[in-house]
């Protein structure tokens, strides 16, 4: 019997001690630990930061709202994924081959896009989340221009769908390198179409932009770089940072205002940001940024 | 002994209780029906589930790098009354609101946020009056 309230009691205690600390508060306190040799961050932590980082679609249709000619020649090659072997190779290509398929669908350049499917479900495959991509209706919906949106939705559920199950199976590591991957993908497909826009102050303002991603980034690889792949990459990473020092972002803080319309409620955004950087700050970032994807996709 | 034992027993349907009150609450399920009710023109983000845990918990919170010149629209969806009491609310970095959809007492379904200005920023979902402390909402884009 002693033994049976013992276990019980235990088994209470802990249900009642799982509860999750705030959000904010693991936050800080994971920060303070970052310069130990082992790290101790939380799934949650990590998961968090993870979440924040925008889909690289926002920038495709950036480029395509402003104009900007679709060029397959800035995208890896889907015939790349041969010399793609360990999972750190696998994940971070599989992030880059996520943003040119959906940098290909907002084009609507369907056989560029099945290419990049394809590259998607073998890597995918290969790191054992495979099952989160439908091949078969992401090819049927990909073959007729009518059906973008669902395309959308279904190509950025599945990453969603991979990323959590990543998270939910201690295998957080893959998920910051596809991310990693896309995210890099999309700045680097941004500069290419700023090196011939130079003019283009909206997409040298979203070059800028970045730094506040490169910090998530940042900060994500900065937990893993116990493993030598992944602390290489994070090197690399502090070294756009660098590049990125002398961009400024300021931010001016107004209270916004409502309004309805058809039922729904609209903010009027009065806060703005400022973003400082020079022609000059976006070649040293280009050429960083070539240097890093160059070694990830060859 | 006998008092211990009930004092256990209580203790054990509690945590059973709050255990069933949380295995009530598909906020996965109401955040992918949130999905086919994006506004028109809007592109899928992301999905948030909200569980309050049945009144356990008074926040959920995210996070998500938004871009100025970029439109948000978040929608909330519940099980019974269009948001069941779910106030969602965004806040900057510094943790200045930005935007809500619980506007001179009334609770709106979808808020429409046209970002000026490109940060951090943090979706958190309360809860007023809400009957299941149960929701899912979806995040969506347009330029």
């Amino acid at each position: 019997m002693k033994k049976f309230i013992f276990i019980l009691t235990a088994t209470v205690l802990f249900a009642c001690n799982s509860g999750k600390k705030s959000d904010e508060q693991a936050y800080l306190e994971s920060l303070d630990t970052l310069e130990l040799d082992q790290p101790v961050i939380s799934e949650e932590v990590i998961s968090d930061i993870i979440q924040q980082i925008p889909s690289p679609l926002e920038v495709s249709f950036l480029l395509k709202s402003a104009g900007s000619k679709y060029s397959v020649d800035m995208l890896n090659d889907p015939d790349n994924i041969s010399n793609y072997n360990s999972s750190f190779e696998k994940a971070l290509n599989l992030g880059i081959y996520g943003t040119d398929l959906g940098y290909a669908n907002i084009y609507e350049q369907n056989q560029d896009a099945l290419f990049y499917l394809n590259s998607i479900t073998s890597l995918a495959e290969d790191l054992s989340i495979g099952q989160f991509f439908d091949f078969g209706t992401i090819k049927r919906l990909a073959t007729n221009s009518d059906n973008l949106d669902s395309l959308l939705l279904i190509t950025t559920q599945n990453f969603n769908n991979i990323n959590e199950y990543l998270q939910d199976n201690q295998r957080q590591n893959l998920s910051v390198l596809i991310l990693t991957g896309g995210w890099l993908e999309a700045l680097h497909i941004v500069c290419e179409v700023v090196n011939n826009n130079p003019d283009n102050k909206e997409l040298v303002e979203k070059i800028g932009e970045q730094k506040i991603i490169l910090d998530n980034i940042k900060l994500l690889l900065g937990f893993y770089k116990n493993d030598p792949y992944i602390a290489d990459l994070h090197k690399n990473i502090l070294k756009l940072e660098e590049a990125f020092a002398e961009i400024e972002i300021i931010y001016t803080y107004a209270e916004p205002t409502f309004k309805e319309v058809n039922g729904m409620l609209v903010i009027e955004d009065n806060s703005t940001t400022t973003i400082n950087i020079t022609p000059e700050n976006v070649v040293t970032i280009r050429n960083q940024v070539n240097e890093i994807r160059d070694k990830i996709i060859s | 002994m006998k008092n211990i034992m009930k004092i256990l027993g209580l203790i054990t349907a509690a945590v059973i209780f709050s255990f069933n009150v949380n295995a009530q609450c598909n906020a996965e399920a109401l955040a992918q029906n949130c999905v086919p009710k994006l506004q028109d023109g809007f592109t899928f983000l992301k999905t948030f589930k909200v569980d309050g845990l049945g009144g356990a918990k008074s926040k959920v919170e995210y996070s998500y790098v938004f871009s100025k010149d970029t439109q948000y629209f978040l929608n909330i969806c519940a099980a019974s009354d269009p948001t069941d009491g779910i106030i969602v609310t965004m806040y900057d970095s510094k943790r200045q609101i930005v935007s809500t959809n619980f506007n001179n007492g009334k609770f709106y379904p979808g808020i429409v946020y046209p970002c000026n200005a490109t940060g951090i920023y943090y979706i958190t979902f309360t809860f007023q009056g809400s009957t299941n402390y149960c929701g899912g909402s979806v995040l969506g884009f347009k330029r």
